[in-house]
């Protein structure tokens, strides 16, 4: 039965690895191997001894298990689209690794060192196995979940049980694998989490979901953070522009906002961690070259370029942050804080930031920003004529010169209609009228029809008690109050000596006849 | 019944206080207007009819902004501190809940500009701004307009 399952599983898994996704896995996994390669090529053979004594010890339950582990295969595939570690596992048993992989024609380039890459791939599928031993046949979420947990552990000098990490509520495969090895890494050493690092972002394209892999690079970040050294920092650096480089590469064309967003808040996070440890300006050179390299989508040579970067971007975030107060305190006023930046720089497109004291000071400050530049937005709506402006200095000019003239207006009119006032008595009729007609343009339909109510069902003297019973607030109720000095006293007695002076009918009817017609 | 209608507007429209109630402060200014007309047309002088009118025209503004408008609150307060009152009521009223340190020229105008400015973050004074403003305009056009018919009116005659 076994045979027979593995013979029909075969052909179904060449044709698995020929997916598209699988081969980008694949080639993403070779991404991984070269990085490390390059990076530490002595933690590689630290890596293949580690691997290989776990390795050894599930090789007894790999051969037990060899039938669970066929099982946990054939239901992986069944359910899994974008499963490579599964397929990888299962495939590589451990006498048949170099001819599994070989035989799968894999992209892998063949050097010597695929060996290793090799046996690091069999101690996965060991890892692989032994999970399966445990939960074949269908939970491949749990399964998933201890293969990466040991693989953290293997990565991780295996100090953290993989088990207790299990995250939950996430669409594919990888997601819940790779969300506790971010957490192990907090754990681990400083290169293996970074290498861990490179894995896990670099594998984060896998997933479907971006915000995950968002989530992933940010505790890998985090997770590297905690190196605290500068040398690690700029590795760090470069290992998270690499990773968002690769993150960009291989998020594709359709989720490319996402990626650069998610790159970018990535290389935010980390600009962050930077310049938390070095108080300069690596982070507005961090922000500033994740982009650059997340659309160079290639990964630069790290010190150099880093350096390079840092120095260029340095300049620009220099004369870009010049205005922008060294003040680290978030407590700072909000003026002092908007306004040095607003003559020189365009605070629609602000994004580089001064050395904060914690990043929460300055996500909140960015926050705070943005709220800011919306509301000059909006104001900039308001305001004719302010469209070709930019900048808050001028801008808030123009709104204080609007405002200014408004006013203006508003006395002069008042002046016009106290010299129009004795002419206007008899007309207030057809001023309430065309009034109506004319203000009831833009009306919600909501408001007619109270309005409608209340003029047809009152009289005029009993609308301000309406209007004083409703709103809570004492002040409006005394809001109905006429303006003038000598009338302060109760808007309703006057209202209704008003009233009864012959004012109610001609009132009254343009009110309904108003809403009517606007209605 | 206006209570109704605001929740209306605010709810139709999304925003706290739409100001689209444009009959409202037309209603409220007219008979304003009235109460002015009628109250003095031959005892007081027209400057001092001006200022009632101008009082009456930001009342009404203030008025159908709402009450959960800083600007309207404070004009009003404004206001209705004019009518000569010995006593002021002592009010629990919180002032400066965050006194500016006025660096920007410009932002202290526009503080000294919209009523209630001086106790507001750098974020509300904006956004007063901008509802202070849609609501002066909207008032400046409804003035206009009357004033126009008037003097159609009266040009006709």
């Amino acid at each position: 039965m076994l045979r027979g399952q593995l013979q029909c599983l075969s052909p179904r898994f060449l044709l698995f690895c020929s997916f598209p996704s699988s081969a980008a896995s694949f080639s993403i996994l070779i991404l991984i191997l070269l990085l490390l390669r390059r990076r530490r090529r002595r933690r590689l053979s630290e890596l293949k001894n580690i691997a290989f004594s776990p390795f050894a010890c599930f090789s007894r339950r790999f051969f037990v298990s060899g039938m669970e582990k066929e099982r946990f295969f054939g239901g992986g595939w069944k359910s899994a689209h974008a499963g490579l570690l599964p397929e990888v596992s299962a495939f590589a048993g451990d006498e048949h690794l170099p001819h599994s992989f070989v035989g799968f024609g894999w992209e892998q380039p063949v050097h010597g060192q695929e060996a290793h890459a090799q046996q690091l791939e069999s101690a996965l599928s060991s890892l692989v196995s032994s999970p399966s031993s445990n939960a074949p046949d269908g939970n491949d979420s749990v399964v998933i979940r201890e293969l990466i947990g040991r693989l953290g552990s293997i990565c991780n000098s295996g100090n953290v049980s993989p088990s207790s990490r299990c995250h939950s509520a996430h669409a594919s495969y990888y997601s819940t694998p790779l969300s506790s090895p971010p957490k192990l890494n907090l754990a681990g050493a400083d290169h293996q989490r970074q290498r861990m690092l490179v894995n896990q972002v670099a594998a984060a394209p896998f997933l479907a979901d971006q915000g995950f892999a968002e989530r992933a690079a940010r505790f890998s970040c985090f997770g590297a953070a905690e190196a605290g050294q500068l040398s690690r920092v700029s590795s760090r650096q470069s290992l998270a522009k690499e990773v968002a480089a690769s993150y960009a590469m291989m998020a594709g064309s359709s989720s490319s906002p996402e990626a650069s967003s998610a790159s970018e808040k990535l290389t935010a996070v980390v600009a962050e961690h930077n310049a938390r440890k070095r108080k300069a300006a690596p982070k507005g050179k961090g922000k500033a070259a994740a982009p650059s390299s997340s659309s160079a989508m290639d990964p630069p040579e790290e010190e150099n370029s880093d350096s390079k970067r840092c120095k260029a971007a340095e300049a620009g975030g220099a004369d870009k942050d010049a205005p922008v107060k060294p003040k680290t305190e978030q407590n700072s006023s909000d003026d002092g804080n908007a306004k040095p930046p607003e003559p020189p720089k365009d605070y629609i497109h602000v994004r580089a930031r001064r050395g904060q004291a914690t990043d929460s000071h300055s996500l909140a400050e960015r926050v705070r920003r943005e709220k800011i530049s919306e509301r000059m937005k909006l104001l900039q709506d308001l305001v004719p004529g302010c469209n070709k402006v930019t900048g808050k200095a001028v801008m808030l000019d123009e709104i204080i010169n609007y405002v200014q003239s408004l006013q203006r207006q508003v006395e002069f009119l008042s002046m016009k209609l106290a010299t129009l006032d004795p002419q206007l008595e008899f007309d207030t009729e057809t001023l309430l009228s065309k009034e109506m007609h004319q203000v009831h343009v833009p009306l919600p339909q909501q408001v007619l029809f109270p309005l409608d109510m209340a003029t047809s069902a009152f009289s005029l003297a009993q609308l301000p008690l309406k209007l004083a019973e409703n709103p809570p607030d004492s002040m409006f109720s005394s809001l109905q109050l006429p303006p003038i000095d000598h009338l302060a006293n109760l808007w309703e007695d006057d209202l209704r000596y008003v009233v009864q002076t012959g004012f109610p009918q001609s009132q009254e009817a343009p009110f309904s006849s108003g809403a009517l017609r606007a209605e | 019944m206006y209570r109704r209608s605001f929740k209306d507007t605010k709810s139709s429209l999304g925003s706290p206080n739409p100001n689209f109630s444009k009959p409202m402060v037309a209603l409220r200014f007219l008979r304003a207007l009235s109460l002015v007309r009628c109250s003095g047309p031959g005892a007081r002088s027209p400057s001092y009819r001006a200022r009632g009118i101008r009082r009456a025209a930001y009342a009404c503004m203030a008025a159908s902004a709402g009450p959960r408008r800083a600007w309207s609150r404070a004009l009003l307060r404004k206001i209705r501190r004019r009518p000569g009152r010995g006593l002021r009521r002592p009010r629990a009223v919180i002032r400066r809940r965050r006194p500016v340190g006025g660096g920007d020229p410009l932002e202290v105008a526009l503080r000294r500009l919209v009523p209630g400015g001086g106790c507001m973050e750098y974020c509300r004074l904006l956004e007063e701004a901008a509802d202070y403003v849609k609501c002066l305009a909207m008032q400046v056009r409804l003035m206009q307009t009357i004033v126009d018919s008037a003097s159609h009116v009266n040009s006709i005659d």
